[in-house]
């Protein structure tokens, strides 16, 4: 009976399920089969909406860390728009390995300071397990009024125990830009995170590089550890660099939703662009993979480090018949070179030193040190001055 | 591979070596009848009303169709399906699992003890594939693998980026079948090919050991389908080695648990008689009660006993603990149990998938629930404690080459009594033989 109402709603939901494939009719039935067992012999009842919600967030959840379901609840917040936190913990959460994740931590953010580090799993979150819990959610928890104290228990690879850390939320502060000098020859300019502001603030962040005397040798763009960053920022911020040429493509199941986002040749700042070298590390994805590869393909600047987390694509919120709703990638993000970034990454020409020995290997210091005393930083130096500053020959991302 | 020993405590027993978060993939298993995984019977959706409203259904199918239409890539409704299902099983308890055709295999293979290969426990060391040992008698003993070997390619294919998995996938074969290991030793001028004939494996869930005195060591690791029989064989062969046999030691340490009828016949082969577990489930066909059999001659229920228990001990482990402690049959030592106290039934799917499903909870005799409690030993003795700067994979290092110098208490034969020295490395065991060698025990003997 179950079998014949999924098959009859099918068949009127979606035309082309007309004569579904037998193998999708088998599929469906493997489903109404598993959902027979749990609500007829799981020792505890479990209310009808709990199991298919259940089934909805593990369905999204497989496709790719950034689409999820959403409640009605969740799903009318997501319509109110972008909240606006007054302060936050300065995190970046995504699901990974079935397991909620911090992808990147923002430089100085309150989580920062707190102890979290990038690739930390978070199980519980003020003492409730998070099973189950959308990135969505997970993130509206982690923000709040300022100084409202947030109790995380993480897992950390390498250590036994769970941590329990304590974040006080605060505010994120203004500038998501810094640049500094290294020996007065180099420019390093770190960017922490993207918002509506980081494109103005890069805008003259490099203009005062371009007043720099003497002028630089290089510049060093430091993109490790930053998720944070819609597709619109990065291709704005992507054209100070590269004024009008290609930026990424992006691109859907059908051909026709084939999107190629170009930079504008008023933005660029620099006639001749000197060599470059970006910094990225397991932290890097989203508008930072954009920059970073748009960068390397148009042969602007080497990759520094080690491979990118790979987390690129547009989402969009498809509402169900019930008021919940479905977070959805509807495209994917391609380098100008047509390499595929979600899923995949980047794979630096240049790997990042591995730490010292005793310390976790493959992992980039995840306290920002000053850039004198941060290895991958004098790495990249040593790059753009030892007169082979031209980026290495394209081999394309690992397989 | 972090995600799946945390479901899968017992495959890595066979794969190399179960520590800390992999204790948390106990299967107490039965069916409808306390059998085995499989023979669950699944009923017939379509004969039964529905448990779930066409309604919240075609929710589901609307949100199926909109991926299938609007997803950047094109993906299998069964891709999609696994996904719903394993989201489902999300929802329920810790232990209740989706597992797909391979995993469910996997476990049969477990819990059947046996499988057909060359008989190698194998791990990952820097990355290379490394021989942890090969089994005594096996093929692979026979010709010639010794612990620490290096294995660089599997029938010609370099093992180079394989995960342990898929390793273990081409190792295994049907028996009399041929597979080719190209392995590397210390010493070796270049590496050696090496063709192997697959015979079946026993799977060996108990081990043994002695003390001079006349006292017995039994350490099982997890219970599946020969686990009672192995333990017989060893006990019979102490009774006759062991004259006067004054004691006997059931070391369940990080024993992740395994099949309940399995507990059940282990707890038996130690108590003349009584209740050994009961179970209630939410339909009345899951409340059972499990009693030991009387006017068994051969079965070892004078010999004094202790039973060592820790924070890995779960599940199958705990009834048999419980089961002891409330017959106040044995003193239990060493530190709470895991506290799982839910039994699950495998319920095959008519793919190959199948579901590990919480139908019941299980109680000891006098009634007390293990779930998320556990057992309380009647004499605590904690761990050695753990190195401050040690981590998880440091540790795991160290355990791995201690197995392959073949340093571990029970990596020598049963038969070579333990020494002070091994005793002294382990406070909890050293306890339980100082306790048996001044039985009874003069505080504990006027317990309630």
């Amino acid at each position: 009976m179950i079998l014949a109402a999924l098959g009859l709603a099918a068949y009127f939901l979606l035309p082309a399920w007309a004569a579904p494939p037998a193998s999708n009719y088998d599929s469906l039935r493997l489903y109404t089969e598993a959902l027979f067992e749990v609500s007829h012999k799981y020792v505890w009842p479990k209310e009808e909406e709990d199991l298919i919600y259940g089934s909805l967030r593990g369905m999204m959840n497989s496709l790719d860390p950034d689409s999820s379901f959403l409640t009605a609840k969740e799903y009318q917040d997501y319509l109110l728009g972008p909240p606006r936190p007054s302060a936050e913990a300065g995190v970046d959460l995504i699901v990974k390995d079935g397991l909620l994740t911090a992808a990147s931590v923002i430089d100085g953010g309150a989580a920062a300071r707190a102890g979290l580090k990038p690739g930390d799993h978070i199980i519980k979150i003020n003492g409730q397990m998070v099973r189950n819990l959308t990135t969505q959610e997970a993130t509206r928890r982690s923000q709040g009024a300022p100084n409202t104290a947030v109790k995380l228990q993480v897992i950390r690879n390498g250590e036994v125990k769970p941590l329990d850390l304590t974040i006080t939320l605060e505010p994120l502060g203004l500038s998501t830009v810094t640049t500094g000098y290294l020996d007065n020859a180099v420019a390093y300019i770190r960017i922490r995170y993207f918002n509506n502001e980081t494109p103005g603030e890069l805008d003259s962040a490099l203009n005062n590089i371009k007043q720099h005397k003497p002028p630089v040798k290089g510049i060093i763009l430091d993109l490790r550890n930053n998720a944070r960053g819609s597709m619109e920022e990065a291709v704005r911020s992507a054209s100070l660099f590269l004024g009008n040429q290609q930026i990424l493509t992006a691109k859907g199941r059908s051909t026709k939703t084939e999107q190629s986002f170009t930079g504008k040749d008023r933005d660029l700042i620099f006639k001749t662009l000197p060599p470059m070298v970006v910094l990225v590390d397991q932290g890097t994805a989203r508008a930072a993979e954009i920059i970073a590869a748009a960068l390397r393909d148009q042969g602007r600047a080497t990759l520094l480090g080690v491979k990118t987390l790979g987390l690129c694509g547009l989402t969009k919120a498809f509402p169900l018949e019930d008021g919940s709703a479905l977070m959805m990638t509807v495209a994917q993000c391609y380098s100008p070179k047509g390499d595929k970034i979600p899923g995949k990454g980047l794979e630096p020409e240049v790997p990042g030193q591995k730490p010292q020995a005793g310390t976790e290997p493959e992992k980039a210091p995840a306290q920002v040190k000053s850039p004198e005393q941060d290895p991958w930083v004098q790495q990249a130096k040593d790059v753009l001055t030892s007169g082979k500053p031209k980026p290495a020959p394209q081999t394309g991302p690992a397989s | 591979m972090a995600r799946k020993s945390w479901l899968w405590g017992g495959v890595a027993l066979v794969l190399g070596l179960a520590l800390g978060w992999g204790l948390a993939g106990p299967v107490a298993v039965f069916g409808q009848n306390p059998v085995l995984p499989g023979v669950a019977r699944s009923l017939q959706p379509s004969l039964s009303p529905s448990p779930v409203s066409d309604a919240k259904l075609k929710v589901f199918a609307q949100a199926l169709a909109l991926i299938e239409e609007q997803y950047a890539e094109s993906k299998t409704t069964k891709d999609l399906v696994y996904g719903a299902i394993q989201g489902t099983l999300g929802t329920l308890d810790p232990h209740s699992a989706f597992m797909t055709p391979e995993e469910f295999r996997e476990l049969q293979i477990e819990t059947k003890g046996q499988f057909s290969g060359i008989g190698i426990e194998i791990a990952l060391k820097d990355r290379v594939l490394t021989v942890v040992s090969p089994i005594e008698g096996t093929p692979a003993y026979q010709a010639g693998m010794k612990p620490g070997d290096q294995i660089l390619k599997i029938n010609g294919n370099p093992t180079k980026n394989t995960t342990l998995m898929e390793a273990v996938k081409m190792i295994r074969g049907p028996k009399g079948s041929k597979v080719t290991i190209t392995i590397n030793r210390e010493g070796f001028q270049q590496p050696k090919d090496i063709v192997i004939t697959r015979e079946i494996i026993p799977i060996r869930s108990v081990k043994a050991r002695i003390l001079d005195d006349g006292i017995g060591y039994v350490r099982v690791t997890h219970f599946q389908d020969k686990t009672e029989n192995d333990l017989q064989g060893y006990l019979k062969k102490m009774k006759q080695r062991l004259v006067p046999f004054k004691g006997l030691i059931l070391d369940l340490r990080n024993d992740p648990g395994g099949l309940l009828e399995q507990a059940v016949r282990v707890s038996d082969e130690f108590l003349k008689s009584g209740l050994i577990v009961y179970t209630e489930g939410r339909n009345r066909n899951q409340n059972m009660r499990f009693f030991a059999r009387a006017g068994q001659e051969d079965k070892v229920t004078n010999v004094p006993m202790v039973v060592i228990i820790n924070e890995g001990s779960a599940s199958a482990s705990e009834i048999v603990a419980g089961a002891l402690k409330d017959q106040k049959r044995a003193l239990i030592v060493g530190v709470k149990s895991f506290g799982k106290g839910s039994v699950q039934t495998i319920i095959p799917l008519e793919d190959g998938s199948a579901l590990r499903l919480t139908t019941a909870l299980y109680f000891t005799p006098s009634g007390v629930t293990i779930n998320e409690k556990g057992i309380n030993p009647d004499v605590v003795v904690a761990d050695k404690p753990l190195a401050a700067d040690k981590s998880l994979q440091k540790l795991r290092d160290e355990l791995l080459s201690q197995h392959m110098r073949g340093e571990g208490l029970t990596d020598k034969p049963w038969n070579q009594p333990i020494t002070p020295e091994e005793l002294d490395k382990d406070p909890q065991l050293k306890k339980a033989v100082e306790l048996l060698r001044n039985w009874p025990p003069k505080n504990l003997a006027q317990q309630p």
